[in-house]
């Protein structure tokens, strides 16, 4: 299953320079994906959260200590997915058109072998079915359906939103989509704008121009996984953190 | 062909194998995949419609940014960040986002009006009518008029300082006849009195951050929450653009290392409560390195030199106290920072081409120091770094019209001319308004008939969130009768014997004025953007329909049919005035401001403008008369004041000559002309001896104020801030070993005014000796995902009095620790 | 009462004692089945899995049961393929014992998965790629293949041989059992394999990923290998509780005895591999994914002991054991050996899942821990239960060991 290059192939450059940690990016796109909620959300082993948040810290002591964080959505492995070359019946695909690796909800049997196989901890069971206090299916959005317990769920790079903007488009009678038409939700709503979203194939598209900023580095990027999100910091313990190193191999750029 | 037994089981048995060579067994076994796949009854099927998006502006917090809510039919489905809106240009905050579970989540709101049925807390309350509900409060009222005691009715609001619902509420109890009316504390009111004792007006704090090329922030949680949320992390982006820096140095004074302090340029970390040392002590090689303005401290301060006052006594200035008293050895020692590192910052700040300092606690929900705010407010003082662009810059407040002013009856006069309860306005407590712990107090310590018998509670929930050690709460026990306006089941409206629920901001027409911070002033119109799911009024609505069944006099001062007719009234003073309701994208708002050209209006009267506030949601004037320093200060001596003439007369007023007792009295320690000035004073809440000290912390993320939080931002939340029921105590790992704690350990923290129990979170980042726990835990109301998750801080913090405005000092309190 | 049903010649206990015997059985089955009725009916919360530990302690067990399973088909093998005629005597004990290891896994898997009623996507919607998938058309068919092993089996109870046309079709499956056992040979090489092959090719976790020989990772031959080399253990470990409890010998000592001596060389054959692959793949896989061996032992109680206890203690040792006549012939030894050799197996299965998971791959992912739920242990432990039942009525009814009444004549009448 070698990846035979699409035409498109969506990717995701994250600014952790511009990154404050707040989270709006977690919580606009649970409400843009209906992602359940569970009774008890503090569970962090069970709780879903296609973009999740994770804290490190420089290490040192008070007070030159620093915290920063990795705003995780689905790395869209490129080479190889590793989740999609485990599923048995075939729920998780990569779209080799678009570079989308998308999950059949109606499929998945629940087995978890490609969370299993996923090392980003991107992919989540729905242990529970959704709790939904009284009323609050009202706010729950048609473009995505709402998932079963015992299936696997995980980022789909707000795919319904490219079909939103394909429509659009095709409304309009124009064949291409322009940079920035089709941006998911959490790149959207970021109020530092730390997320860039957009085409890696178009060499003229941000998103592809920042992937190649000198600072820019993917998570365990050795491993040979080929994600299709990038993340950009100035700061050499937070590029540090995102891959296992020898002692003395890390170079600082 | 004949049939016979034996060519018809040949058939069958043709048939059955040749089906399997069509596809109708394959397509059959498909469907019923399907069919088991899509057939869940207990999975919710969201209905489909019409998509719509409406504008609005959210008013979750005081920062209003503008909002875009996607719809499908009448169904609200997610709250996004509008582009074409000057505050915050496309994101919104985690609050904001989350949004729709408020609105939407039955369990936590009221759907009618309610009368109390249970016992008050349980939150047991039936179904009322609104006509029922409003003639009880107007029967209620005008019995306490026909008493003669109108002062017994009292309201806390927790409204924007301005808007129009608070200015009704306030016009409310005036008309009845009391002068209780109490705004809930928050950081405007210390901006407010610290521009008015320095700057001679009580306008707003306006921080032209965007163009400043230095930025110090003393305590506001800058990139978490503070001011405009939306527009200060806009700005944080941008000023991150590409790693060689494009923007000013952020350099953040806090005591822990939190998102701020951690993605700043600088991290300062002072002891909580010693900023204005450090400010002065930054002040101090300023001044002695000659890094400040000369010319604009000769030309438009007062009493930064030594000067000669009126009686011809030769006073101190600022120069020489700063300069005698604030050394940086001195300030290590007061602040734990090293004097090295105060001289550093001092000389950055000093050479900065525009530096501003910036004074906040937290994200401002809550009120500030004040001797602080002045402190650090003297550092653009300093640079001369006032209304000028990049600077602090000298606002009056929004060009909102006045009502006609109301024409109390001989009962309202006589109720308006009782004292506050709260004792401020009195000589004691001349500089704040807003002192609700004072009323809890004045209620507690009364005897026989409470001063309050009836409490109007808007927009707040006093029981939760004020900083008082519970005070609030029993004092509620002993008001006879509580009215809630609040859509939300909280802990205050848990308390009423009657709700009078209002809108969700999604519901609700609101005028949201000046987000806090803004350098321009800035209009912004929130507007419902879903019809009211349930039997709610809009508490302004209420208001008025309430003024009506009082009957005159008080109906009279509300002649409007309804809020949207009294707003419009108010907003009649827009159109006088210049000002745009559109913005062009490509032209940031505080580009132009910082040209300081004068705007024509888009709009020829105010029929016009009201319709393009109600299309485009706002009004703002992106323009400003910088270097008016001959006229922008309306202090007594008509400058900018380091010692500040209005305090002194204040001063005098309360002492009745003997200033010493005066500033006694106003909680000020110093003696002498320092006690004038921007100096340091230990604030700390809690009696007993020196040891560890809580600080209470904001989250982003996290609904620290009023409002629930909405699930979906605990998924934001790590779990040793919350797991299960329990907040983790954040303590550095030098602290947690002398206590002999582990990671994740239970522990009890007792203070003076309560006791929690909390766990361990051993972070590197906690400045040793002192305890932080999280804000916006240990709700004892709403619905499950609220109620009883961790505890509630501002249970352990009390007592301590801010000097001068008197207002709590919540940012830290003595206790004293014990594993559980 | 039943003695009707017993097998020709043979003394088997009262029914009442019988009755007593399979109450604790019963009691792990009702505990069992209470746990599957609430992961069925509430979800997969009843657990303590979680999207860090996606796999748990069922497919510990179920990994456990498969590999120690593999007598049924290894001495299929030898006995029906290659010809060990003294084989004969046990075939029919590894067979049963094989097919209890492999219904019970498949049933555990029915509730392991979210969605037990889409178990069949996976033949549906089947995804080649996946060893998984391998995994479920192997074990399905070989579960086929072990019901057919045991149907002749049955068919030779007293009462049941006694129908001609059932007798007729149990002794012409008993001449055809050659090709099911070559089927059967097949089916559990490829499965075995891809039970390995499934942590082999996690390519991202740098502890399970291992280097490819031809399509499949080395963990493939690893697992079936190691499976061969535990699985006869476990068959005579099985052999001999039943000896001890039922106070008889049922098995020549000569075909313990070959079957432990072919365990032990097979043994040390697996560990000669697993050392190299181990040894290969501290040296390339994991430097290459920026990590050093000592960099997986330190997360919890996940240790080097993993190491040296599996590799070491649980392998080296009882591999010599069992390659040393005199220790394998004495009782004590033998027994000990056969147990360590299975504590070794399931330790490595235990490591490829468990460890796995545990030991995370971001430098700044938190390392979680798990403990089972009583759920957890009740499927668990059901699977016991569920063995002590199926085998202890097998071995009254049927003549499990066809040796049985030759080597007790003293017992007969």
């Amino acid at each position: 299953m070698k990846a035979t290059e699409g035409k498109y192939k969506y990717g995701m450059v994250i600014n952790l320079d511009k990154c404050t940690g707040c989270g709006t990016c977690t919580v606009a796109c649970a409400a843009e994906n209906n992602l359940s909620v569970i009774r008890d959300e503090t569970d962090k082993q069970r709780t879903i959260s296609w973009m999740q948040l994770f804290k490190v810290t420089n290490g040192k002591p008070f007070p030159d200590t620093e915290v920063s964080y990795f705003p995780r959505p689905c790395m869209h492995c490129h080479n190889h997915t590793p989740c999609v070359s485990v599923c048995p019946p075939t729920a998780t695909k990569m779209d080799y058109n678009n570079g989308i690796v998308s999950q059949i909800y109606t499929r998945c049997i629940g087995c978890r072998y490609c969370q299993a196989a996923c090392p980003y901890q991107a992919r989540y069971f729905n242990w529970w079915d959704g709790h939904f206090p009284k009323g609050t299916e009202r706010y729950l959005s048609p473009e995505v359906s709402v998932r079963m317990r015992g299936v696997v769920e995980k980022c789909s790079f707000c795919h319904h939103r490219l079909m939103r903007a394909k429509e659009q488009a095709y409304a309009e009678d124009r064949r291409e989509l322009e940079d920035g038409e089709y941006i998911t939700a959490c790149t959207e709503v970021c109020p530092a704008e730390a997320i860039t979203f957009g085409d890696l194939n178009d060499p003229d598209s941000k998103v592809a121009k920042l992937s190649k900023h000198p600072q820019a580095f993917r998570l365990l990027e050795r491993i040979g996984t080929e994600p299709k999100v990038y993340y950009i910091s100035s700061k050499d313990w937070v590029r540090r953190m995102a891959d296992n190193y020898h002692p003395n191999e890390f170079q600082p750029v | 062909m004949e049939i016979n037994r034996r060519n018809f089981i040949q058939l069958l048995a043709g048939g059955a194998a040749g089906i399997h060579m069509t596809p109708l067994p394959w397509k059959l076994m498909d469907d019923i995949a399907i069919w088991t796949q899509n057939n869940w009854p207990w999975v919710p099927k969201p209905e489909k419609g019409r998509f719509d998006h409406e504008k609005s502006v959210c008013t979750l917090c005081p920062g209003g940014c503008g909002i875009e809510v996607r719809k499908v039919g009448d169904r609200a489905v997610k709250i996004e960040g509008r582009t074409d809106y000057p505050v915050n240009p496309g994101g919104i905050c985690p609050l904001g986002a989350g949004g729709l579970q408020l609105l939407y989540d039955e369990t936590i709101r009221f759907t009618s009006p309610m009368k109390r049925v249970g016992p008050r807390g349980a939150g047991q309350f039936t179904a009322i009518s609104w006509s029922e509900a409003l003639a009880t409060l107007a029967e209620r009222i005008g019995m306490l008029r026909k008493e003669g005691r109108p002062e017994a009715l009292a309201a806390v609001d927790g409204n924007r300082r301005g808007n129009a619902e608070g200015t009704l509420i306030r016009r409310l109890l005036e008309s009845v006849g009391s002068p209780n009316y109490f705004r809930m504390p928050s950081i405007e009111d210390t901006y407010t009195t610290a521009n008015l004792l320095m700057q001679g007006n009580p306008g707003p704090m306006a921080y032209d951050l965007e163009n400043a090329d230095y930025i110090l922030s003393v305590g506001p949680a800058l990139i978490e929450g503070w001011g405009a949320p939306g527009r200060v992390i806009a700005a944080w982006g941008r000023w991150h653009e590409s790693s060689n820096g494009n923007g000013p140095k952020v350099v953040q004074v806090e005591s822990r290392a939190s998102n701020t302090a951690s993605k700043s340029d600088g991290w300062v970390a002072p002891r909580p409560g010693t900023e204005a040392a450090l400010a002065l002590g930054l002040a101090h090689v300023m001044i002695r390195e000659k890094l400040v303005d000369l010319s604009f401290l000769s030309n438009y301060t007062h009493g930064f030199e030594d000067w000669t006052d009126e009686e011809g006594r030769n006073r101190k200035g600022f120069r020489s106290m700063v300069l005698d008293g604030y050394a940086p050895a001195e300030v290590e020692g007061i602040t734990g920072v090293s004097a090295d590192r105060i001289v550093a910052i001092g000389r950055e700040f000093g050479k900065a081409k525009s530096p501003l300092a910036l004074y906040g606690k937290g994200k401002g929900n809550l009120n500030g120091s004040l001797l602080e705010c002045m402190a650090v407010q003297s550092l653009n003082a300093l640079k001369g770094n006032i209304n000028k662009p990049g600077g602090a810059v000298v606002q009056e407040g929004l060009p909102v019209a006045s009502w006609a002013d109301v024409s109390p009856d001989a009962v309202a006069a006589r109720g308006l001319e009782t004292g506050r309860l709260n004792g401020s306005g009195s000589p004691r407590l001349p500089l704040s308004e807003s002192l609700v712990e004072n009323l809890s107090r004045a209620v507690l310590e009364s005897n026989g008939t409470p001063p309050v018998d009836t409490l109007l509670v808007f927009a707040a929930n006093p029981v939760y969130t004020l900083p008082d050690g519970g005070a609030f709460g029993k004092a509620l026990g002993k008001i006879p009768f509580i009215v809630s306006f609040s859509p939300f089941r909280d802990e205050t409206a848990a308390m009423a014997d009657l709700i009078l629920p209002d809108h969700t901001n999604l519901e609700k027409l609101e005028d949201v004025v000046w987000p806090t911070g803004l350098q321009y002033p800035f209009l912004g119109l929130s507007r419902p953007v879903v019809r009211p799911l349930y039997k709610t009024r809009h508490s302004g609505d209420a208001v008025i329909a309430l003024a009506g069944k009082i009957g005159d006099p008080v109906a009279a001062a509300f002649p409007w049919g309804g809020f949207e007719e009294a707003l419009k009234e108010r907003l009649r003073g827009l159109a006088e005035s210049p000002g745009l309701t559109s913005w062009d994208e490509s032209k940031p708002a505080w580009e132009t401001f910082a040209r300081g050209r004068s705007v024509s209006p888009d709009y020829d009267s105010f029929d016009d403008l009201w319709d393009q506030l109600e299309s485009s949601g706002f009004w703002y004037r992106p323009t400003h008369a910088f270097y008016t320093w001959l006229s922008c200060f309306r202090t007594p001596s008509g400058k900018f004041e380091f010692a500040s003439g209005r305090l002194e007369q204040a001063v005098k007023a309360a002492a009745g000559g003997d200033a010493g007792d005066g500033l006694r009295k106003m909680g000020v320690e110093a003696v002498g002309d320092q006690a004038y000035m921007p100096h340091y004073e230990q604030t700390l809440s809690g009696d007993g001896e020196e040891g560890l000290k809580l600080v209470p912390y904001e989250l982003f993320n996290v609904s620290t104020d009023r409002l629930p939080n909405p699930p979906f931002l605990t998924k934001t939340l790590f779990d040793t801030q919350l797991r299960k029921d329990e907040s983790f105590v954040k303590m550095n790992p030098a602290t947690a070993d002398r206590l002999g704690l582990e990671q994740g350990e239970r522990i009890r923290i007792q203070s003076d005014a309560g006791e929690v129990k909390a766990r361990v979170d051993r972070f590197e980042g906690a400045m040793p000796g002192y305890l932080y726990l999280p804000m916006g835990f240990g709700h004892t109301a709403y619905g499950i995902y609220q109620k009883g998750k961790g505890v509630n801080p501002m249970n352990l913090v009390a007592a301590g009095k801010d000097p001068l405005s008197g207002q709590s000092v919540w940012w830290s309190a003595r206790v004293r620790v014990s594993k559980a | 009462m039943d003695s009707a049903l017993f097998p020709e010649g043979v003394k088997r206990c009262s029914p009442k004692v019988f009755l007593l015997w399979t109450l604790p059985w019963l009691a792990l089955l009702a505990w069992g089945g209470l746990s599957a009725f609430l992961c069925l009916w509430k979800g997969l919360n009843q657990t303590n899995m979680s999207n860090i530990f996606a796999f748990a302690i069922w497919i510990v067990f179920d990994l456990a049961v498969i590999a120690l399973g593999a007598g049924a088909f290894f001495t299929g093998f030898l006995t029906y393929v290659i010809g060990r005629k003294e084989l004969k005597s046990i075939i029919n004990a590894a067979v049963i014992i094989g097919f209890i290891c492999y219904s019970g896994a498949v049933a555990m898997l029915g509730i392991d998965i979210g969605q037990p009623i889409r178990g069949w996507f996976i033949f549906w919607h089947a995804n080649v790629h996946s060893m998984l998938t391998e995994v479920s058309f192997c074990i399905s068919a070989y579960l086929g293949v072990l019901a057919i092993e045991y149907i002749p089996i049955i068919l030779e109870n007293r009462q049941i041989e006694k129908v001609p046309h059932l007798r007729l079709f149990g002794h012409n499956l008993h001449h055809i059992m050659g090709v099911f056992a070559a089927t059967g040979t097949f089916l559990s090489f490829f499965h075995q394999g891809s039970l390995g092959g499934m942590f082999g090719v996690m390519y991202a976790r740098p502890f399970a990923e291992r280097w490819d020989f031809y399509v499949w990772p080395t963990t493939f031959f690893l697992f079936v290998f190691s499976a061969i080399a535990a699985g006869p253990c476990f068959t005579i470990l099985c052999t001999k509780l039943t000896e001890a409890i039922s106070r008889k010998k049922l098995v020549p000592d000569n075909a313990v005895q070959f079957l432990a001596r072919l365990s032990g060389w097979l043994l040390s054959g697996y560990l000669v591999l697993k050392i190299i692959d181990t040894a290969v793949w501290a040296n390339t896989t994991v430097p290459n994914a920026g990590l050093g061996l000592m960099d997986f032992y330190r997360e919890g109680p996940y240790g080097i002991w993993m190491l040296i206890a599996e590799i070491g203690i649980f392998g080296i040792v009882p591999a010599v054991m069992l390659m040393i006549p005199q220790v394998r012939q004495n009782p004590a030894g033998l027994i000990v050996a056969c147990l360590m050799n299975c504590t070794g197996i399931v330790l490595n299965r235990f490591v490829f899942i468990i460890a796995t998971l545990a030991i995370p791959v971001m430098p700044f992912a938190r390392f979680w821990s798990y403990l089972p739920t009583w759920q957890e242990w009740g499927i668990a432990m059901a699977l016991v239960g569920y063995g002590f039942l199926l085998f202890s009525v097998s071995y009254r009814y049927l003549p499990v060991f066809p040796k049985e009444q030759e080597l007790n004549p003293a017992m007969n009448g």
